[in-house]
């Protein structure tokens, strides 16, 4: 298979938005696993998640068992747009949804990993999708790019906030089935279990298939695809020197004042795109006003 | 061509003109969809500019038309509350694509119904500052808290501008008022994102660099900041307050300068119908409110030589008998006699003179056209003339939103001859705006009018004798006026 063999990405604001509107509820019975007064809130507000979403992308990538995981069982190639979407509401579940929802959603992955298994043909290793050191290498990628994206390009979060986040989204990975022990809870843990599982990663051709999809997505569409030369340079600028090397991406001008305005305005537009899809401001506006609630009270 | 009108969203077409000829020059293929991709592109300019911009807006009004106590509680539990709001909000250029969504919101031609009146409502529809914020503001500006500044004080806004919002009080010295308050830090974020032409270029759809648009970029910047200095907007209003002072329809609320400074202006207070309102007056109503606004652009222009950029319905006040008055004087064009004459020429040897040549002539010499375009002047004028079409000749005449349309299409029209040849020069640009919004204005409330023998009235080179009834009465008070006052400017 080639990279031209995957669907086109038209579409792709839409699909997000939509599965992102529907799954910020409209009366909640609680307030989830997270809460209005969490950090993880914040941070999926914040104007620099699309950096955030493609950085942990392809750091994820780059376990070449995980990603033998996607490439040969999901169907990533023939709709990724419609995966991605998945996945954006899958997030949005966990970190707004009622406890129930998000758990019904985590069990319905967990249903799904439990078919998922196979033979990775470039390490000629075995996976299993379930296996809870694949899933956490996904979750501890998510979790660090949230806090070096909002750190480049968002409004920066505390040392004793991003603790606090690591913190928070231990159950993120519990919900999806790794042990709570195995999961780093602060953000030195964060970085020591990242460095410990480097010797395993390499740049399969499928991660690169995968990613250079993923950077110049055909059948954008051209406004939005504009401003998608901005999210890819900066999700790469945000990347850690040893992934950008794998990857063979040249290294990245050093992030100016200027260019760091520059890429905050792209980000700015994309989400103002964003919030013009169906139901998006509403679920926003839902949000904010639990937030505000919550530091009222 | 009618999706394609519809990336006039900064009020200019010029840009979707050079847009135009671009294309022509240079065809693209974008993956096998350039077809569908050209269709679709007038209507994505719209959309990136405008879409989110607006609805991002736009949505404000319906959550505050929610009823009674629980409306106040939203209103308050969605309020901007502190300067990082501000930015969150109206940062990373989320606060210029509000700019350029008002200043499209009442260009009508390629916008469905849906579209339009969602950006109808921009005007009012910005979140609204906490009350805390907005006092704040005002005691950084005069100094003292507006409890202090003012005898009376309405700590809830009445109407939200694009980058502030009106809040009625009495002076000390007992006069009614109307405050508007600027959102703390907007103007730094509005300046710093409009440096980034490259990326207004892209929002604008378009990507290579051309004469045209960055004449367009500039014209829209200059205005756009000096907008953000509410000195400028209290000067400008007060010139034109002082210019129609004792008018007989025209009404200019005046500038309370003590209480104006850059982040804060001060007016008069008033009331009077909104434009949504005269759907639902007669017809001899809305054809004397018409001519109120049709006298006030002309004269505004060829007399006080401004020209207020912002002709947007929200911006009037209607009292019956076409009594007008007018609102919002941030985003007001001055022409030099030098910009202006060419103009007037063209009007003169089209309209009056009926002397094709003298009208070509005119346009080469205000940069309409190149000098050298291998067409015939018969064809010029051909195409020109429907921007004229409702003075060229005397008799009453219907306004009606298929002419505004008509006028809007023909600008971008590309199978035109004289599309390759004609261009906008930057002090200019803005009068583009008489096309798409002062028309579109008059359409929508279908007025009728001899708008030829009103013109003549107004026209330098004719000062035609009183047209109409309005007409009479403001020849009386011209009369009565010192000496040389008309010429303010």
């Amino acid at each position: 298979m080639t990279a031209d063999s995957y669907a086109m990405a038209e579409n792709l604001v839409a699909r997000s938005a939509a599965a992102y509107a529907s799954s910020v509820p409209e009366n909640p019975a609680d307030d989830g696993f997270f809460g209005p007064a969490s950090v993880a809130w914040r941070l999926s507000n914040d104007l620099s998640a699309p950096v955030a979403g493609l950085r942990s992308l392809l750091i994820q990538a780059l376990h070449p068992l995980a990603m033998a995981g996607v490439d040969q069982h999901s169907d990533w190639r023939q709709d990724p747009v419609g995966r991605l979407a998945a996945t954006s509401g899958y997030l949005t579940t966990i970190s707004f949804g009622e406890r129930a929802a998000a758990e019904r959603a985590a069990a319905r992955v967990r249903r799904i990993h439990e078919h998922v298994s196979g033979v990775d043909t470039v390490t000629g290793r075995r996976y299993a999708a379930g296996d809870p050191a694949l899933l956490l290498w996904v979750h501890a990628a998510l979790v660090e790019s949230g806090i070096v994206a909002a750190e480049l390009f968002g409004t920066p979060l505390s040392r004793s906030d991003s603790d606090r986040y690591v913190a928070e989204m231990v159950v993120a990975a519990e919900l999806v089935g790794v042990p709570r022990a195995m999961v780093p809870a602060s953000l030195d843990e964060l970085g020591a279990y990242i460095s410990s599982v480097r010797p395993e990663l390499r740049c399969t051709p499928a991660a690169r298939e995968s990613m250079d999809y993923l950077l110049d997505p055909p059948g954008l569409d051209e406004d939005v695809a504009d401003i998608w030369q901005d999210v890819r340079e900066a999700a790469i600028g945000a990347l850690p020197a040893w992934a950008r090397e794998m990857y063979g991406y040249s290294a990245p001008q050093s992030l100016t004042d200027h260019r760091r305005a520059e890429i905050r305005q792209a980000l700015g537009v994309l989400d103002t795109v964003y919030l013009g899809e169906p139901g998006v401001l509403e679920a926003r506006q839902r949000i904010t006003l639990r937030m505000r609630a919550a530091r009222r009270a | 061509m009618k999706k394609l009108a519809a990336a006039v969203t900064i009020g200019a077409g010029i840009a979707a003109l050079a847009l135009l000829r671009r294309r022509i020059g240079r065809p693209r293929v974008a993956r096998g969809r350039a077809a569908r991709l050209r269709l679709a592109r007038g209507r994505a300019a719209l959309q990136l500019a405008v879409r989110g911009g607006v609805r991002y807006a736009g949505s404000a009004p319906r959550i505050f038309a929610a009823a009674g106590e629980h409306r106040q509680q939203l209103r308050n539990d969605l309020a901007l509350q502190t300067a990082e709001d501000v930015a969150t909000t109206l940062g990373a250029m989320k606060g210029v694509l509000m700019k350029i969504g008002q200043m499209a919101s009442y260009v009508d031609d390629g916008l469905s119904p849906a579209v339009r009146r969602t950006l109808s409502r921009l005007q009012d529809s910005v979140p609204p500052m906490s009350a805390e914020l907005a006092a704040g503001v005002v005691a950084e500006e005069l100094g003292m808290p507006p409890e202090q500044a003012f005898a009376r004080w309405d700590p809830d806004p009445i109407a939200a501008a694009s980058i502030g919002q009106v809040h009625r009080a009495i002076t000390l010295d007992g006069r009614a008022v109307a405050v508007k308050v600027q959102y703390p830090g907007i103007a730094e974020t509005i300046a710093a994102d409009l440096q980034n032409v490259a990326l207004l270029r892209r929002m604008l759809r378009i990507t290579a660099p051309s004469q045209d648009v960055d004449s367009l970029i500039g014209e829209l910047r200059d205005r756009v900041l000096e907008e953000l200095d509410y000195r400028r907007e209290a000067d400008n209003q007060r010139l034109l307050a002082a210019h129609y002072d004792g008018h007989p329809t025209i009404h200019i609320p005046g500038i309370i300068s003590e209480l104006s400074t850059r982040r804060v202006v001060t007016s008069e207070l008033a009331d009077g119908a909104r434009f949504a309102e005269l759907a639902g007056w007669s017809q001899q109503e809305r054809d004397l409110a018409a001519e109120t606004i049709y006298r006030f652009t002309f004269r505004s222009l060829y007399e006080a030589h401004a020209f207020n950029g912002d002709p947007h319905p929200g911006n009037y006040l209607f009292h019956g008998g076409g009594r007008v008055t007018f609102l919002d004087f941030g985003l007001v064009k001055h022409f030099t006699p030098g910009e202006l004459q060419p103009l007037m020429d063209m009007v003169r040897y089209l309209c009056v003179d009926d002397d094709p040549e003298g009208f070509r002539a005119s346009m080469v010499e205000a940069g309409f056209l190149r000098p050298d375009a291998p067409l015939s002047t018969e064809t010029v004028v051909e195409h020109m003339a429907v921007f004229y079409d409702t003075v060229r000749r005397p008799g009453a005449l219907t306004m009606t939103g298929d002419y505004a349309s008509a006028v809007v299409r023909r600008f971008f029209d590309v199978r035109s001859p004289l599309a390759r040849y004609v261009s906008v020069p930057r002090s200019y640009v803005i009068l583009q705006r008489i096309n798409l919004g002062l028309f579109a204005v008059l359409g929508e409330l279908t007025a009728t009018a001899d708008w030829r023998a009103i013109a003549e009235e107004i026209w330098p080179f004719v000062q035609g004798p009183p047209a109409t009834p309005m007409g009479e009465a403001e020849a009386a008070w011209r009369a009565s006026r010192p000496a040389g006052h008309e010429r303010v400017a």
